[in-house]
């Protein structure tokens, strides 16, 4: 059932990409291709790649998202949402969790509770959230927040942002355990046009992973 | 001396031997203590080592959990998430006081401090140990020993976990003195640890006394920490430590040093006791030892040193006192033979004494006791007096005795005579045997008047017939006295005046005679001479010469005396003078005699026989002319001999004649009625007076040589009474005879003079028979050829 939420608006953006396609002229949208690989050419696991209008604000989407819990793991591990997504957070296990973010873009707590609470959260701050849970200290997830409806998970080191209004953009990347960003990409989408950009992923040190707080050099 | 050197060398060999084993043992002992003793310390040190590291490594792992429970409370996570820095500074100051910590300091995930129970005094700086941040971010937690408020700080680090870390929270603990004393006590080592951070002080935390302590620290000063644990020793104080100095920590520039020290002495305290007991064993060991051997070298010694002192004792002439040893082994078996040895040895000297001084026949002292015995009389008369007399005796005729009676009779006698004579003495006085049928008595004496009668009381012993066997004899003595100090002042000559004295006995044929003074010594050798002349005879060492006398007319011997001459085996050839005297004194004279003309006979035959005609002159003593059986024994041998009576011519000295010319002249009477020719020697000495010369029956004069012997033609004395000699014998009717003619000088005045014949060494000397038969051939005064 909620994996059907998920692909919803995967099957959504492609038939909107499909549509794009066709009649691209009216509709003067772009595509960014964007690649992230590591180092040595490898891909980068459960990575968001999002473009940022530059000097204007595109409205807030009016959306809700799911993160469920189940055999005590988040799922999805990462959930990348456009800031206004309400979130909800099912309790699919027949134990209770105690969600948590200490996260500055969204501080919450659900303590103990069963089955899926009555009101979705509000994510309205662009950030990435960390979720744990005081009962498992080995459960944790990252939502990420982000300021554009443009972003995309690039499973296998690929994504494509396909449906880019023309404008500026700067494409940027997150990953989990990421220290530092890759720099930032500023792109200018015109037309129907189709950009490449590709990071390359400096990789995390350790497995224990740091949160989008470690810009900085320590 | 050699025994006690033995003993010695014995006891000192043991000791040297005992000394090395010793000494060996305590050096190898010694030498495996110290290597042993340095690889327990050395060991020790690196146990000690670890057993601080595990310690520290425990107390940080017990931190490390405390911090990590601490740092998982929800409301603390809570808390530090706020942001909200006096409810963190509050929380951590909570947290600090729940784990007892003495600092807590929460760092950001860029390193930076967020908030500390310091006051704030790092907040907003780095963290001071980000080499320790490194390792938590790299193993999730960290911890270590820092240096920090000049302090050695265990510091502990843990993320703060949302669940990702959102920061780190660090606990600080101080080490405390009693982590080292706990080491100290697990160890028995002495725990340092030094602590440096950059522009801090350097500090020092350790079990050490104070001043060791001090010693470390200006030690330690500029030292810097060592790479690789260092094994050295240190001298702290008065003691030296062995030592391992090992980096705990060195980052960020905090250097924390951990010193693990032994103090050697007292690390060796066992083994040093352990060599003290060693060495006291040792030494008493040693010396029961050395008094064992002392003991051993005594026991083996001592019987040694009894026999050796034994063995001086005899040496000495010792034989009473035994050696005295109780033992039953070989020394104790020596000991007895020692003893045995001891009382045979003085039996034997004992033997040999009495032996040599005792007379093996009489068992009376002999000479060599006698003249012992006198000697101490003497001695002993010197001092107190009175006199010391001394009787010499022979048994007269005893040769006769034996001879006729045998040996056998002759030892009997003599047993006999010393019984007897020991009867007749005191027992203070000595008889002994001095040999032959000589015996001695010593006596005491008053004077001459009471030795004289301690002789006649000797005497008596004679004076009963001596009965042995079947035989009853009478048997005389002679005894000579001579007494000390009266005439001779020691044994010798004593025994030489008494032995005068006994010859005076037996020529006087008295009894006893006593020493006259002033007999001179000579007549002792002629005394023995006497003694020897018979035996001379036995043992023909008598031998005629002969000189001729030679006609002054015709220049041809016509004559040839026969003058006896003495082989003497000590005093060589002895010329008649010198013994025909004693030969007279001791009435052996006939026997001399008589060998002379027999054999004077007997070379008068041989002569005949080998064509030669001479006639022989015999020299006659004065006592010979008493002999009246001498003209009959003269004709037996010449008729034996086959020569006639004038062959031989007998030569009597003018002072024999006179001595008793009337006894004389009868004998001289018979000899020549048996037609012997005779002869006058001597003549001119013995002042005879011509009444008498015209009576006797002589044939022939000789002048003495004393008138001849310087006779020379200016020698007027001698010239006139040789010249009125030769007249006067002429007047008589006589042949006139010179001897000693020796020169050519005196030949020619005899010639001259009318004498009629001449005798001397300027023809010939006396000659051996042999000798003269040459001088007969090969002369031209001789017979044959001249
Ligand atoms: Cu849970």
């Amino acid at each position: 059932m909620m994996a059907s939420c998920l692909r919803v608006p995967f099957r959504m953006r492609s038939l909107l990409a499909i549509a794009a396609a066709f009649v691209t002229l009216p509709l003067a949208a772009a595509t960014i291709d964007v690649r992230v690989q590591d180092a040595r050419g490898g891909a980068v696991r459960d990575a968001v790649v999002y473009a940022v209008p530059e000097g204007r604000s595109l409205p807030l989407a009016k959306k809700t998202a799911v993160m469920d819990q189940k055999n005590r793991m988040f799922i999805p591990h990462v959930l990348a949402v456009q800031t206004g997504t309400s979130i909800r957070f099912p309790n699919s296990d027949d134990i209770r969790h105690h969600v948590y973010s200490f996260s500055p873009a969204k501080p919450f707590q659900l303590p103990l509770y069963k089955g899926t609470p009555a009101n979705p959260l509000l994510f309205s701050k662009a950030g990435v959230v960390t979720l744990g849970c005081n009962i498992h200290d080995q459960m944790s997830a990252f939502i990420v927040v982000v300021d554009t409806p443009y972003f995309e998970r690039a499973d296998n080191g690929k994504a494509t942002l396909a449906g880019v209004e023309p404008g500026r953009y700067t494409v940027r990347v997150w990953y989990p355990d990421m220290r530092d960003e890759p720099r930032p990409q500023t792109i200018n989408v015109t037309g129907d046009a189709r950009v490449a950009v590709s990071f390359v992923a400096g990789h995390a040190a350790a497995p224990p992973a740091a949160d989008h707080h470690a810009h900085g050099n320590p | 001396m050699a025994i006690r050197s033995f003993q010695a060398r014995l006891i000192y060999l043991l000791i040297a031997v005992l000394v090395l084993l010793e000494a060996g043992t305590l050096i190898s002992l010694y030498v495996a203590g110290q290597r042993t003793l340095r690889g327990i310390i050395v060991n020790e040190l690196r146990v000690g080592a670890r057993v601080l590291e595990r310690i520290l490594d425990t107390r940080a792992k017990q931190l490390s959990d405390f911090l990590r429970v601490l740092a998982l409370d929800f409301a603390f996570r809570e808390a530090i998430a706020s942001g909200d820095q006096p409810t963190i500074t509050s929380a951590l100051t909570n947290s600090r006081s729940r784990i007892d910590a003495d600092a807590v300091v929460l760092i950001g995930l860029d390193g930076t401090v967020t908030a500390d129970t310091l006051g704030g005094r790092m907040a907003g700086r780095k963290f001071p140990f980000a080499s320790l941040l490194k390792i938590a971010e790299e193993r999730g937690e960290a911890s270590g020993t820092v240096s920090f408020s000049g302090r050695p700080y265990q510091f502990v680090i843990v993320p703060v976990l949302g669940p990702r870390p959102i920061a780190w929270i660090c606990a600080g603990f101080e080490v405390e003195d009693r982590v080292l004393a706990d080491v100290r006590h697990l160890t028995s080592l002495d725990v340092s640890i030094w602590t440096s951070s950059a522009g801090g002080i350097p500090a020092l935390m350790s079990t050490l006394p104070p001043e060791e302590r001090n010693d470390l620290i200006a030690q330690m000063s500029g030292m810097s920490s060592p790479l690789q644990p260092v094994e050295t020793t240190m001298q702290l104080g008065n003691a030296t430590y062995a030592t391992l100095m090992q980096s705990l920590s060195t980052a960020d520039g905090s250097h924390v040093n951990t010193l693990l020290q032994r103090d050697l002495e007292e690390a060796r305290r066992p083994f040093a006791r352990l060599e003290l007991q060693i060495i006291a064993l040792s030494v008493l060991l040693l010396l029961v030892a050395v008094a064992a051997a002392v003991t051993f070298a005594r026991t083996v010694t001592r019987p040694l040193r009894v026999l050796a002192e034994g063995a001086g004792r005899i040496e000495r002439g010792d034989y009473v006192s035994p050696i005295v040893l109780k033992q039953q082994d070989e020394i104790g078996h020596l000991a007895t033979a020692f003893n045995q040895m001891q009382s045979a040895i003085a039996a034997r000297e004992d033997q040999i004494m009495f032996q040599a001084s005792h007379d093996a026949l009489t068992g009376l002292p002999n000479r060599t006791l006698f003249i012992d015995r006198l000697s101490q009389s003497i001695i002993a008369a010197r001092r107190y007096g009175p006199s010391v007399g001394m009787i010499m005796m022979d048994v007269d005729r005893f040769k006769d005795i034996n001879d006729t009676l045998g040996h056998h009779f002759g030892d009997q006698l003599l047993i006999e005579i010393g019984r007897r004579l020991e009867q007749t003495i005191r027992t203070s006085d000595t008889v002994a045997r001095l040999g032959g049928d000589e015996f001695a008595v010593k006596f005491t004496a008053d004077n001459a008047e009471h030795a004289a009668q301690v002789a006649a009381r000797v005497g008596t012993a004679f004076d009963a017939p001596f009965v042995l066997g079947d035989v009853s004899i009478d048997v005389n003595a002679s005894l000579g006295i001579a007494l000390f100090p009266d005439h001779a002042d020691d044994p010798d000559t004593l025994m030489k005046r008494a032995d005068i004295a006994m010859y005076d006995a037996k020529k006087n044929h008295s009894e006893i005679a006593i020493y006259e003074p002033g007999r001179d010594e000579h007549s002792i050798r002629r005394l023995s001479l006497m003694m020897e002349l018979r035996q001379a005879i036995v043992r023909d060492e008598l031998e005629l010469y002969f000189q001729p006398k030679i006609d002054v007319v015709t220049e041809r011997v016509v004559h040839a005396e026969a003058l006896i001459r003495w082989n003497h085996p000590k005093h060589g050839v002895m010329r008649p003078d010198e013994f025909i005297p004693l030969a007279e004194q001791s009435g052996k004279i006939s026997l001399v005699t008589k060998w002379v003309i027999r054999n004077a006979i007997k070379q008068c035959a041989e002569w005949k026989r080998n064509g030669i005609d001479l006639t022989v002159a015999v020299n006659l003593s004065a006592l010979d002319l008493f002999d009246s059986e001498l003209p009959t024994f003269i004709t037996g041998l010449l008729s034996d001999a086959g020569l006639p009576p004038e062959k031989l011519m007998l030569e009597i000295t003018e002072s024999a004649i006179m001595k008793d010319a009337a006894y004389a002249q009868r004998i001289l009477a018979e000899m020549k009625r048996r037609g012997i020719c005779l002869a006058i020697d001597d003549f001119g000495t013995g002042y005879s007076s011509l009444a008498h010369l015209k009576r006797l029956p002589v044939d022939e004069l000789k002048i003495d040589k004393s008138f001849v012997l310087n006779l020379t033609e200016s020698a007027t004395d001698d010239l006139v009474i040789v010249r009125s000699t030769i007249e006067l014998g002429h007047n008589m009717g006589l042949v006139v005879i010179a001897e000693g003619v020796e020169t050519q000088e005196s030949w020619s005045i005899l010639k001259r003079l009318g004498c009629d014949m001449a005798q001397g060494y300027y023809m010939s000397p006396p000659l051996p028979a042999s000798k003269f038969s040459e001088w007969l051939a090969s002369s031209r005064w001789g017979t044959g050829n001249g």
